[in-house]
């Protein structure tokens, strides 16, 4: 049987890189994407450098600035990044054809069985980090190990640049030594309540507290993914099969809104965005969602289930605004607003029934149509005009 | 500040209240009945911001000082019903609660201010006419069943409501089907369509009774107020524009073929037939020789029901179209005549389905493609 290999690949600081690598300028200055100082976002990325002055992702924008003022604020380009990420993803598959895309910046490598063909781990990985940076010209961290856990915490072992080896037979010597908060989903509040066990370091978890003592002492599930984890067993996250894809637009103000034409218009906008990708992928959507975030910063999210899937801008504002007003946030000031549509499954998108069940109203000449509803001519329209001149091309009137 | 109502004066209205009333409301005072007291009037009004009623009924005192209060009506309601026929029940306003007693039992109810009991304007109408609470009633039974549910065409999730001269016509549609029904009143009025929404519809239809008493209708353009008994209904209207209903009316032509059969004798087969229907589709085969209906219905699990009815229809020509079993069912049971009336044109278009003593109503059915 073959051994199992896996290589967690992982981008150094991946859009500050990217950054750095486009303007030479920025090579070697703290660079911190995210937005610009004075507005509300948080960091996404920050460079090494930056990390120096104790920048880290999810810092407020503005806590960055303060603790360091003259880094390089640039505002996050994922278009740009994610283009990186699928040229990345390309030059792996020179390695091995099973790539997983973990993130934008992640990627899972099958490698076993490929030691005798290929090369060691080692020369593998060496592999990876050199066509990566000849081709893309960015540096990457790599992990390898029996599973997905293991290349993970290896990769992390040794940042930015690294290559990090764990062999089956080494595991509990590699993670013995490493503190509880390497693990997968450690958090504050975990490590909180880690503290009355008295332990530091993974190895002591292990040794002093059986499963049932643990679930005791954090919960169910924590004490169980902890006890797991620690003699480094992979469990592959329980993903249901339920889950349905959504897309949403949403947006934060810079200061906050009470105005309703104001927020009507803008959930039009975030509306015609939503549509629009719908329509790219070919999709429909049947639940329509909406989240706000009001001034004193509860946030919310009403959706209403449809009939039927759609995928018109004007009908997703439309029954948006509605849900927006039923809900009572007329009168109300937000601080963010966005708009957002589940998609339907395949199953329903193509219902027999539609097909089988004939409408009154879709006779020729005869549409169910009001004189105030559009027909699918304008949407294919301003389809056609973004596809030929760009996303920014055309906008709905007010 | 107290006042006394029997258990049974104060059911009625509490109950019709709670029809309005949302379960899940977005304002907590959406929860709650008002309740104005002013001499030996009491006022009861629930809303869920797009139909409101009020209700009235006369205390047996007469309290000297107006009052006004809210309360949860579905939590007075339940403890209303569950106490005793003709118990007294004793209201006692207190700071920010109100103390419900009744014989041995007590209740102490959160009272949210009235002042912020959201109210619709009493409407003022363009157009105002009287019809018989029975005549509206059936208008609404008649049709309401062929109205969408949270159809994204919004203005089909409602019921369109026609005035033009002395007639009102009724129509309601899911694009599938369609049911019509017209009336005649005494009043001549001006050409106007409204739609009103699916829950005014339905509570509407619930709170009127056959009766010739009269119901005073007021209408503009964003609301409808209907006034009975000593009810007042309010409803905000939907937006928007009705498709043109009797352009998807088939013609009476002379090429129809028209079927005749007894109602109820049809509709049981429909019904026992549809037990092996696909649960999603509920498509059922009708296929017509002279005199004679095969219905055929098949299943995903390849399961069948066939059954004979005799019809008249007398034609030589074979008739073969599929229908949704469930609209058919609706348009029957809708009916009350002994025998019904459905006049095809071919498998590809809609059937009108009509009876002889009800001239005024109609409806549309599309067919399936099996």
């Amino acid at each position: 049987m073959t051994v199992p290999l896996i290589a967690l690949i992982d981008l150094d600081a991946f859009f500050a890189q990217i950054e750095q690598y486009e303007t030479p300028e920025y090579r070697g200055q703290p660079v911190i994407i995210g937005g610009k100082p004075g507005g509300r976002g948080v960091v996404s990325t920050a460079s090494y450098e930056a990390r120096i002055f104790g920048v880290h992702s999810a810092m407020p924008i503005n806590m960055a600035h303060r603790l360091w003022p003259d880094g390089i604020y640039l505002r996050s380009d994922m278009a740009k990044y994610t283009e990186y990420s699928k040229r990345i993803c390309e030059v792996l598959y020179n390695i091995t054809p099973v790539v997983d895309q973990a993130s934008v910046d992640e990627f899972y490598l099958d490698l076993s069985g490929m030691e005798r063909l290929a090369g060691t781990p080692r020369e593998l990985g060496l592999r990876c980090k050199e066509l990566i940076k000849e081709q893309i010209g960015l540096t990457c961290s790599i992990g390898i190990g029996p599973n997905r856990l293991i290349a993970k915490l290896a990769s992390e072992y040794r940042k930015p640049d690294g290559l990090t080896i764990v062999n089956s037979g080494q595991v509990q010597q590699f993670l013995d030594p490493l503190p509880l908060k390497a693990l997968r989903g450690v958090g504050k509040k975990t490590l909180a309540r880690i503290a009355k066990l008295n332990v530091t370091t993974v190895g002591q978890l292990r040794q002093r507290y059986t499963l049932i003592e643990l679930q005791q002492a954090v919960g169910e599930q924590t004490g169980g993914s902890l006890y797991h984890q620690a003699r480094g067993n992979y469990q592959a996250r329980r993903v249901s099969h339920k889950s349905r894809k959504s897309i949403s637009k949403e947006t934060t103000f810079s200061a906050d809104v009470s105005d309703q034409q104001q927020l009507k218009k803008t959930m039009q906008r975030l509306a015609f965005n939503v549509a629009r990708s719908l329509r790219k992928k070919e999709f429909r959507g049947d639940v329509i969602t909406i989240r706000v975030r009001l001034a004193d910063f509860t946030t919310s999210t009403r959706q209403r289930k449809l009939s039927e899937p759609i995928d018109s801008d004007v009908d997703i504002a439309r029954i948006g605004w509605e849900l927006f007003e039923l809900n009572g946030y007329k009168d109300k000031s937000l601080r963010l607003i966005g708009i957002g549509v589940v998609i339907a499954d395949e199953k329903n998108t193509n219902d027999e029934s539609e097909k089988t069940q004939m409408d009154l109203f879709s006779v020729p000449g005869m549409e169910s149509k009001g004189a105030e509803n559009e027909g699918d001519e304008v949407v294919t329209a301003i389809d056609e005009i973004l596809n030929k001149f760009g996303e920014d091309s055309i906008r709905r009137g007010g | 500040m107290r006042f006394e109502i029997s258990r049974d004066a104060l059911l009625k209205p509490l109950l019709a209240i709670c029809g309005v009333v949302e379960k899940r409301q977005t304002l907590p005072i959406l929860a709650n009945v008002l309740i104005q007291i002013e001499g030996n009037r009491a006022i009861f009004t629930g809303t869920d911001l797009e139909i409101q009623l009020k209700t009235e009924i006369t205390l047996n005192q007469s309290i000297d000082e107006p009052m006004e209060l809210t309360l949860p009506a579905r939590k007075l309601t339940d403890i209303c019903r569950n106490l005793p026929d003709e118990s007294l029940i004793t209201f006692t306003l207190e700071k920010n609660r109100t103390v419900v007693r009744s014989g041995k039992s007590r209740f102490s109810l959160t009272q949210l201010p009235p002042q912020d009991f959201p109210s619709m304007d009493s409407v003022t109408g363009m157009t105002n006419f009287s019809i018989s609470q029975a005549s509206l009633k059936k208008l609404f039974e008649k049709t309401h069943f062929c109205m969408a549910n949270q159809d994204v065409r919004y203005y089909l999730n409602g019921l369109l409501f026609e005035t033009n001269g002395n007639k009102i016509t009724c129509v309601a549609t899911d694009g599938h089907r369609l049911a019509l029904m017209s009336s005649e009143i005494s009043d001549s009025l001006s050409e106007q369509q409204i739609i009103i929404p699916r829950k005014g519809v339905s509570e509407l239809q619930r709170l009127l009774v056959d009766s010739d008493d009269g119901c005073e209708i007021t209408l503009n353009n964003n609301f409808l107020q209907a006034k009975f008994d000593s009810t007042i209904f309010s409803a905000k209207l939907i937006d928007g524009r009705f498709p043109d209903y009797t352009r998807v009316i088939p013609d009476i032509d002379e090429s129809n073929k028209i079927m005749e059969a007894d109602r109820e004798q049809l509709k049981q087969a429909l019904i026992r037939t549809s037990v092996l229907s696909n649960e999603k589709y509920r498509g059922i085969r009708f296929l017509l020789n002279e005199n004679r209906l095969s219905l055929t219905i098949n299943n995903p699990e390849q399961e069948e029901a066939e059954e004979e009815v005799e019809v008249n229809y007398p034609y030589q020509e074979e008739l073969e179209i599929g229908f949704n079993v469930s609209y058919l069912i609706d348009a029957l049971n809708a009916f009350s005549d002994e025998k019904v009336l459905i006049r095809f044109t071919n498998s590809d278009s809609s059937c009108l389905i009509l009876s002889k003593k009800e001239e005024g109503v109609k409806y549309v059915v599309m067919p399936m493609k099996l």
